[in-house]
């Protein structure tokens, strides 16, 4: 954590987050500030656009509503996220029910990591059975079938939850990700790969974020937990979509630095690869490099068709706002 | 032939021998003589055109535009340009009248050369029709085309000259006197023919051809000046027309066969109906002894020239006004009208000595002034003289004119025939002597025995045998303006001065016994000899007429001139505007009066449609078509079958008495017939009713335009938004429950009844119309956009929805379409692009040039430019549809067990029976058995077997027990009647008690009622339960153990009951003494107690048929129990 650094506040993290995502190497402070301050600058852009919906809602503060209804089009995202937020109900009346304290509380960390990285299993969970039963409240959103109604009826047990489906099979991708990556790590990597993956933005650095994100200007209302949780998760989102993109941009510039002859180098990487037999092979690797990371931004800020479908024929420019990164992730994956 | 003229009478009369001794060297010596003649002429000529071309280089470039014509022919296969070769070739034999027959004369240096140009106008100018016209109507053909064939095609001109003339000298030597007057014919015949055949041409451009209007006003202007020449030569004459002999009665003399024969004078006036009657003579079923009496019947009296007294003179002035109103009606006679005016060009008569315009012929014709035909034509020939004299700037406009007017009047010129008038007197005289002095002449009888008849017609035909003794009389006129001639024709070289006079011997032969000629119908052979001395005789002698062949010699070098002055205009257009100036002149004026001083003139006859016009303008459409349909290649009997049908339709138009216009149908565009649609012509059938034919092409819209297709996902969609509104009932019914559970007071119509109504898409009424494409209609279609999007809108969750929402989204939605379907027909409009493969068309050549696209592609693309991709869409399906549809049947489950729930607070097994349990909205639970699951007996029913008697299992729902929820639940659910009443037909209404019908009650009430009746003013009595609600009175409470006490159950205590009811009646009615009607008395009475038991069962089937198999037993006993409950209340 470099203090000194007023800027850059989660350089470890956001390395974490990017060795995790498939960066192998040491990420300059060039590119860990550039990410940062992109991540910064889409959490404020989120917040604020979250105060306008709460606005347009008739709501002083913003809601975990108004995070969903900006994150909607991504299913599998929203999905994930209000698993999460269930699973949280559940960890915490569990917490308040049976006190057993340090336990629980390892429990709820072990899980707030665990979602982070996309692990969503049943082993925090298993222990309060009967708590899931009863506590387990749907995270309702206001578009879905049981808003039609004046009435709410409650959940019948025997209702399958699509969304579950949905949300595993994405999960599933992640996990089988994350296998494939850690699948020749020795122990010591590991353990290194999985404190990586607990890397968060919010995680016990609640004020840090707070202050960080701008929540005192941009939005007047306290965040609740549920927020910061929230938004933790999307900045992890972020920073990993980001490093995959921007290990794709530098895939392909290698690639074609190969092709179009970049001799001397290319045969120098070549001769990297090889001598790398013996040395961990991430550490043969160059890290990404700001350059990378923008281009990565570049194209995630690509605006689509859609958002100019009605422009056309019509002489008006397209102005794209800024696009949270973290939406098309799964288009380009 | 059984009519012989005067004129065949004067030719046998004088036959002249040695025709064929004279005709041959004339026919060798042509050549020569008139290369000769022409070479002088042309020399001549030079000095009044200073650029002339090269004659070499000229007979170059025509050799080549020859032989290339031959070429094509040759390759074209076509045999018609040989034939026009070999027609050339014989008319070569009379250069001088020839070269002006062709419809453009080009230089005619030689014989051969005119022969050229011919063919090389028929290339070079004339559209094909005037050439097969030409080619087929020329009698020459036959006979000409194997000449035409033997001419090598490329030969040398010596090798083709000696040839042409050889065989020239053959021919005329092999038929001299046959052929001398029939060429003759043929020549005016083909005169006529060439110009019918322009006029045709120039008909036949009708069709295709568009010329501007921008001439119309000069035409306008010209005819203007023309009439007001008329006009004026009419006011001038008619001071002199006393003096003018009377015209007499006159006849046409010689009719010739009509087919063969030409008419001579008659022939121009009557030169179109001849024609006709010629070109269908097969369809006249006349013989020709018959027509010619006829014409000659139309002709009589006809005349205005007529006149006994002067031989010759009718048909000398009939032809010599055609001619020349012919040029008058040109297009280049403007400048020629009139007298040129001094102010104009003041120098004008220091150079013209003899002045001399078309305006003062005409007055001299009119004043009769012209002796013959050598006078007039000197006349016309002075005008163009003087204009070409005065004007010798070779570049001057008006030179072209005059050249051009000359060259017209040449061509003319031979269709006057060569008459000089004389008096009858002197006729008759010459007559005698003649007779006298050929007594042994062959033919002499006949004429004398034509004598009297000429005599009686008071004609007679001057002929050229006349001209010599007449030279004395015809000199003053032509003294007066003959000598200018020498002026007026420089031209003449004195060098080769004997060289032409020889040659115009000949010519003058020729000419004259043409003129001769032209009167005689069937000359026998032989009879034409006598000329040939006639003409030698008068050759040398007279100066003059050597002019007058001078000028007809020079005529084919003069007209050449006219090439090289570069017509203004294309020779087609030329033709069309002579040819329709006239009315075109007329329309133009028509249009004029109406915008005279530029403004409209209301007051001037509006140009109205006539159903002339409208005729004429639909035949010549059907003409254009038929022309259409036999293409530009069409054969030449194709041709002749054209020319034929319409000509027949013409002739039989004409003779309809309708006057023909040789303008184009767009000159008279308020008579065009718009293209109808068959099917809304007007038919009638056989018996004169008119067959409708609405039906064929009246048609209603298809239904399901406006509506949305009947696709899988409509019906996905529609099944999702049916089990939205089954849900919402029930949700409706759970707030009620739920509301009643909270609120201890209910209101009457405080629950709406929730019943939603299905959607159902409305179609557009019947509409009809009359075309196959797609009904245009804006708003509609935006109220069918704005129905699918408030059905979108309700798929999605909204159950209403602000208007000026579905506004929005509508306009959106709308403008997204416009732009996806716009984009679509870009790429759809996307310029093809070649490909290697080629496409098989649909035609039978294939196509190298694909589409850019493939409608598929198409699609794509234009769906991916407007942002929507097929996942998105596959989603949208899957997602937002069918797996909506699943979750809303969950949820529809959820709510039902929930209702259930509510229902029966006091139950505790509400989910174990399933859901399948509540098929239709708790149902069978409100019928249900909840009480013999408490296992009670509640009504007693069991008790009295009423449950065997009907196999019901009778128990009461829980809200007959809760008065609140019964009322609420009886609220919203009066359709359960309905539903369940299927069980037992619900009861047909009491009818109420009246005066009429209270005989049929039981005696034990009748005279109750009968008291209320006459309380009621004998009105019927109205029921409790159709009172206004708030005198109605309460309804009957059950305790609260919920247990209906005994009495009700008892039977046995009913009479008791009934006795005690009725004495309370009647005290009642004392104390009250009969105040009000029944139903409030009783309520008074029974205050506070609850509405009896009876009451409540009375009610029951109306209420709900839950109960109706409670009430129903019950009603056996009801009319004895009737109103007596609140005594057995009250008793238990």
């Amino acid at each position: 954590m470099s203090d000194k650094d007023k800027m850059a506040k989660y350089r470890t993290e956001i390395q974490q987050m990017m060795f995790v995502s498939g960066e192998t190497g040491e990420p300059s402070p060039e590119t860990t500030t550039l990410i940062e301050s992109i991540v910064q600058d889409q959490v404020q852009h989120m917040l604020r656009e979250c105060t306008i919906l709460a606005t347009r809602r008739g709501s002083k503060s913003i809601g975990t509503d108004d995070l969903f209804m900006l994150i909607r089009h991504d299913r599998a995202k929203i999905s994930r996220l209000r698993h999460f937020l269930q699973w949280k109900d559940v960890r915490r009346s569990v917490k308040d029910s049976d006190d057993k304290g340090g336990d629980a509380g390892a429990d709820v960390a072990a899980g707030d990591a665990d979602l982070a990285a996309g692990v969503v299993g049943a082993g925090p969970a298993a222990p309060g059975d009967a708590g899931k039963k009863a506590k387990r409240a749907k995270v309702d959103l206001v578009w879905e079938v049981q808003s039609f109604f004046a009435e709410n009826p409650p959940l019948m047990d025997d209702v399958e939850d699509e969304e579950e489906e949905e949300m595993n099979y994405a999960t599933l991708q992640r996990l089988k990700n994350a296998d494939e990556r850690t699948k020749h790590m020795t122990r010591e990597e590991y353990v290194h790969w999985s404190d990586c993956r607990q890397a968060s933005f919010t995680y016990r650095k609640g004020k840090r974020f707070k202050e960080w994100a701008g929540f005192g200007l941009i939005t007047d209302s306290k965040p609740s937990d549920d927020i910061i949780d929230i938004l933790g998760f999307l900045t992890f989102e972020i920073v990993q979509t980001l490093t995959e993109e921007a290990l794709r941009v530098k895939e392909a510039e290698d690639l074609y630095k190969k092709t179009s002859g970049g001799g001397a180098e290319a045969s120098r990487l070549k001769r990297k690869r090889e001598r790398g037999l013996f040395d961990p092979p991430e550490e043969a690797r160059e890290p990404v490099q700001p350059g990378h990371v923008q281009e990565a931004y570049r194209r995630l800020q690509r605006g689509n068709m859609k958002a100019r479908a009605m422009l056309n024929f019509t002489k008006s420019v397209h102005r794209a706002s800024l696009k949270l990164v973290s939406l098309l992730a799964h288009v380009k994956s | 032939m059984s009519l012989p003229s005067s004129r065949d009478r004067q030719n046998y009369a004088r036959p002249l021998p040695n025709v064929p001794r004279l005709r041959t060297p004339n026919a060798s010596m042509s050549d020569e003589a008139m290369s000769n003649g022409s070479h002088n002429n042309n020399l001549a000529e030079g000095l009044e055109t200073a650029a002339e071309d090269d004659p070499r280089v000229a007979r170059w470039r025509e050799n080549y535009l020859r032989t290339e014509a031959r070429i094509t022919a040759l390759l074209g296969g076509d045999h018609q340009h040989d034939g026009d070769d070999g027609e050339a070739a014989q008319t070569a034999d009379q250069p001088a009248m020839d070269a002006p027959a062709a419809h453009d004369a080009r230089p005619t240096a030689t014989p051969k050369k005119a022969a050229r140009t011919i063919d090389e106008d028929d290339y070079g100018d004339d559209d094909d029709a005037d050439e097969e016209d030409d080619t087929c109507t020329s009698p020459l053909l036959a006979k000409s085309a194997p000449n035409g064939i033997g001419c090598p095609s490329i030969d040398a001109p010596s090798l083709q000259i000696s040839s042409l003339s050889s065989k020239l000298g053959i021919e005329s030597i092999a038929a001299p006197s046959a052929e001398q007057p029939k060429s003759a014919d043929d020549l005016r015949k083909k005169l006529q023919q060439d110009k019918e055949a322009d006029e045709e041409a120039a008909k036949r451009s009708f069709h295709t051809m568009f010329y501007t209007l921008e001439s119309d006003r000069d035409a306008m202007l010209e005819q203007q000046k023309l009439d007001e020449l008329d006009r004026q030569v009419e006011t001038e004459m008619s001071g002199q027309s006393a003096a003018t002999p009377a015209p007499g009665a006159s006849t046409a003399p010689q009719q010739g066969t009509l087919s063969t024969t030409n008419l001579g004078a008659s022939s121009l006036t009557l030169k179109h109906l001849i024609a006709r009657i010629d070109a269908e003579r097969d369809k006249v079923k006349a013989s020709d002894t018959q027509l010619r009496s006829l014409i000659s019947e139309v002709r009589k009296n006809r005349s205005k020239w007529a006149n006994e007294d002067r031989v010759g003179q009718e048909e000398l002035y009939e032809s010599m006004e055609k001619v020349i109103m012919e040029l008058k009606a040109g297009e280049h006679a403007n400048p020629f009208l009139q007298r040129v005016n001094k102010r104009e060009a003041p120098d004008y008569y220091n150079v013209i000595k003899q002045p001399m315009d078309i305006g003062t012929m005409m007055k001299k014709l009119k004043q009769l002034a012209y002796k013959s035909k050598k006078e007039f034509v000197d006349d016309l020939m002075l005008i163009w003289a003087n204009c070409l004299k005065y004007n010798s700037a070779s570049d001057h406009p008006l030179r072209k004119k005059a050249l051009y007017m000359r060259k017209e009047t040449e061509k003319l010129v031979p269709l006057i025939p060569d008459i000089t008038v004389r008096d009858r007197a002197d006729v008759e005289a010459e007559e005698r002597r003649m007779r006298n002095g050929d007594a042994d002449a062959d033919g002499a009888d006949d004429s004398e025995d034509e004598e009297p008849i000429m005599a009686s017609r008071g004609r007679k035909a001057p002929s050229k045998g006349g001209k010599g003794g007449n030279a004395a009389r015809k000199a003053p006129p032509a003294g007066l303006e003959g000598t200018p001639d020498q002026e007026s024709k420089p031209a003449v070289p004195t060098l080769n001065h004997a060289v032409s006079n020889l040659k115009n011997e000949f010519l003058r032969a020729d000419s004259e016994m043409e003129g001769s000629v032209n009167g005689f119908s069937t000359p026998p052979p032989g009879t034409l000899t006598p000329i040939g001395p006639n003409g030698l005789l008068r050759s040398g002698a007279h100066g003059s007429q050597a002019d007058v062949s001078e000028a007809d010699g020079t005529g084919a070098s003069v007209s050449g001139f006219t090439e090289e002055d570069a017509d203004l205009d294309d020779l087609e257009y030329k033709t069309w505007k002579q040819v329709t100036k006239k009315d075109r002149a007329t329309i133009a004026a028509e249009r004029h009066r109406l915008f005279r001083d530029d403004q409209l003139q209301p007051d001037e006859p509006a140009i109205m449609r006539s159903k002339a016009g409208m005729r004429r303008w639909a035949r010549h459409r059907k003409q254009a078509i038929e022309e259409g349909i036999s293409g530009a290649s069409a054969s030449l009997a194709d041709v002749k079958d054209g020319v034929q049908t319409t000509t027949s339709q013409s002739l039989a138009e004409g003779i309809a008495g309708e006057e023909e216009r040789q303008v184009p149908d767009y000159y008279d565009p308020v008579c065009t017939i718009p293209d109808l649609d068959e099917r809304l012509q007007w038919i009638e059938d056989s018996q004169g009713h008119v067959i409708q034919q609405h039906e064929e092409y009246m048609r209603l819209v298809p239904s399901g335009q406006f509506t949305a297709p009947d696709s899988a996902l409509a019906k996905k969609m529609e099944s999702n938004m049916r089990q939205m509104q089954e849900t919402r009932k029930i949700c409706a019914k759970i707030g009620i429950v739920k509301q009643m559970q909270l609120q201890s007071q209910m209101y009457q119509n405080q629950f709406q009844k929730y019943d939603p109504r299905p959607f159902i898409e409305a179609d557009i009424e019947p509409v009809v119309v009359s075309e196959d494409g797609p009904v245009m209609a804006p708003y509609v279609c935006r109220a069918a956009l704005q129905r699918s999007v408030g059905k979108i809108f309700y798929h999605a969750g909204f159950e209403e929805f602000q208007p000026s929402a579905l506004d929005a989204i509508t306009d959106i939605a709308g403008d997204f379409f416009q732009k996806l379907v716009a984009s679509f027909g870009l790429y759809r409009e996307m310029p093809k692009m070649k490909s290697d493969v080629t496409v098989p068309d649909a035609n039978v050549t294939p196509a190298n040039w694909v589409p850019r696209f493939t409608q598929e592609e198409a699609i794509m693309h234009s769906l991916q430019v407007n942002g929507v991709d097929l996942e998105s869409l596959e989603t949208y399906v899957k997602e937002d549809v069918e797996r909506l549809g699943s979750k809303l049947s969950g949820m529809h489950d959820r709510m039902r067990s929930y209702y259930a729930e509510l229902l029966r607070p006091a139950l505790d097994n509400a989910g174990a029976d399933g859901s399948g349990a509540f098929n239709d909205g708790s149902e069978q639970f409100v019928g249900g058995d909840f009480a013999e699951d408490i296992g009670e007996d509640f009504f007693g029913f069991k008790e009295l077997g009423l449950d065997k008697e009907f196999g019901v299992a009778f128990s009461v729902p829980l809200h007959l027990l809760q008065n609140r929820m019964h009322k609420a639940y009886q609220s919203q659910n009066t359709n359960n009647i309905a539903t369940t009443g299927t069980l037992m037909e619900e009861p047909a209404k009491f009818d109420s008690v009246s005066v009429q019908n209270v005989t049929n009650q039981i005696g034990l009430m009748r005279s109750w009622f009968l008291i209320k009746l006459r309380q009621n003013d004998n009105q019927s009595l109205v029921e409790d339960e159709d009172l206004p609600p708030k005198q109605r009175f309460p309804k009957p409470r059950l305790p609260p153990t919920g247990k209906i006490s005994s009495p009700r159950k008892r039977p046995l205590r009913e009479q008791q009951q009934m006795a005690r009811k009725k004495r309370k009646l009647d005290e009642e009615k004392d104390e009250t003494g009969g105040n009000d009607h029944n139903s409030s008395s009783h309520g008074s009475f029974m205050k506070g107690l609850g509405k009896p038991v009876g009451k409540l069962k009375l009610e029951m089937p109306q209420k709900e048929n839950q109960n109706q198999n409670v009430a129903e037993p019950e009603k056996d006993d009801g009319s004895a129990v009737g109103m007596i409950s609140p005594e057995s209340i009250l008793a238990a």
